[in-house]
């Protein structure tokens, strides 16, 4: 259980992603559901780069020249990374559109008002 | 919008913002930065402009030909050059290989400057098109 | 109650994964097992095979070229769908 405090940035990041779930579940309102999605996708993120991460060495960029490869930290995770960024972005764009299509459809957002309305037979 | 203020500053500022933009992605193969960095700061500088002089203005320079045949191109690029690239490197077929120069200049690395030019063109329309299109429903 | 169900439910999440990252290697271990022969592979040869100073560009742009171009396609395809669902509809209204 000593782990818990040295690696904290992974302990902060699984804080963060269940904040981001809550957000998800709790929140009946479809734009705060697409905000807790995105928090859950910041805490993977902050997940992985912190696995990259050694002590006391450099980012991968060559300055000046080339020292040995023991001197820099893990570049996987990093460009994995740019990877979900982009999902991430693309993700969140298409969510934002279905709402606003939803919106028009239905004149609200909230998921309780809709499903009403599907069930009293609105038209 | 019809701010005096805004109009003048952004003309002194967007040049700056876009020549920022470039030099990252020019850049991506020596220092941090590359296509995906320099493509969302020229994009924001898209936004900026089409903020402030309005969309008819915009629609002069950028419309929705321009932007869908330069982000097909673009993505066609990178499969074409990435392609012949992978082809030429694990087959035995001895074509013309492109050279890698000399590390630290900005001519070298072989295809990594034109792909992060291709990166860099694909995600600067992609966030000028998310904004024109949440904005005012059309391109 | 749907509150105290949710957060209920995300606080039996976070217990189930931290005792995960209790398990973890530590924070900044060089001999963790992320740090495998893939990385030593790249850091090492990253130089001299692909003539980038900057490695990251390095790895996406040439190790791993098709990933960025499958990253390169989702941006493309999510426009598509975003202009095929706005397109028209004057999205202020």
């Amino acid at each position: 259980m000593s782990r818990l405090i040295t690696n904290y940035y992974e302990v902060f990041s699984i804080i963060l992603f269940g904040i981001g779930f809550s957000t998800l579940l709790f929140h009946s309102n479809l734009i705060k559901k697409i905000i807790g999605m995105n928090i859950m996708d910041t805490a993977v993120f902050l997940f992985f780069a912190a696995k990259g991460y050694i002590e006391g060495k450099d980012a991968p960029i060559i300055r000046g020249e080339f020292k040995e490869a023991a001197s820099y930290i893990n570049p996987i995770p990093t460009s994995l990374m740019l990877t979900g960024i982009v999902v991430a972005v693309s993700v969140t764009a298409f969510a934002l559109a279905l709402t606003i299509m939803i919106y028009k459809e239905y004149g609200t957002i909230e998921l309780d008002e809709i499903s009403e309305k599907e069930e009293t037979g609105w038209k | 919008m019809n701010d005096i203020i805004l109009k003048e500053i952004g003309k002194i500022v967007i040049p700056y913002i876009q020549i920022f933009g470039i030099y990252v992605i020019f850049n991506g193969h020596l220092s941090p930065g590359g296509g995906f960095s320099g493509g969302t700061v020229i994009g924001a500088s898209l936004v900026l402009y089409k903020l402030i002089y309005g969309p008819e203005m915009i629609k002069k320079i950028i419309n929705y030909k321009i932007v869908m045949h330069s982000m097909s191109i673009a993505l066609l690029a990178y499969g074409i050059l990435k392609g012949y690239s992978f082809i030429t490197g694990g087959a035995d077929l001895h074509l013309f290989q492109i050279p890698l120069g000399t590390p630290g200049n900005i001519l070298s690395g072989g295809l990594l400057l034109p792909l992060n030019i291709a990166v860099g063109i694909i995600v600067g329309f992609t966030i000028f098109a998310f904004y024109s299109l949440f904005d005012e429903g059309e391109l | 109650m749907k509150i105290i169900m949710s957060v209920t439910l995300s606080l039996i999440l976070i217990i189930i994964l931290l005792f995960g990252v209790a398990e973890l290697p530590e924070f900044g271990d060089p001999n963790s097992p992320v740090n495998n022969y893939v990385s030593q592979r790249y850091l090492d040869k990253g130089l001299e095979e692909t003539g980038a100073m900057n490695l990251i560009a390095g790895i996406i742009l040439d190790y791993r070229a098709y990933d960025t171009f499958g990253e390169s396609t989702v941006l493309f395809t999510s426009v598509i769908c975003v202009l095929a669902l706005l397109k028209g509809t004057g999205g202020k209204s």
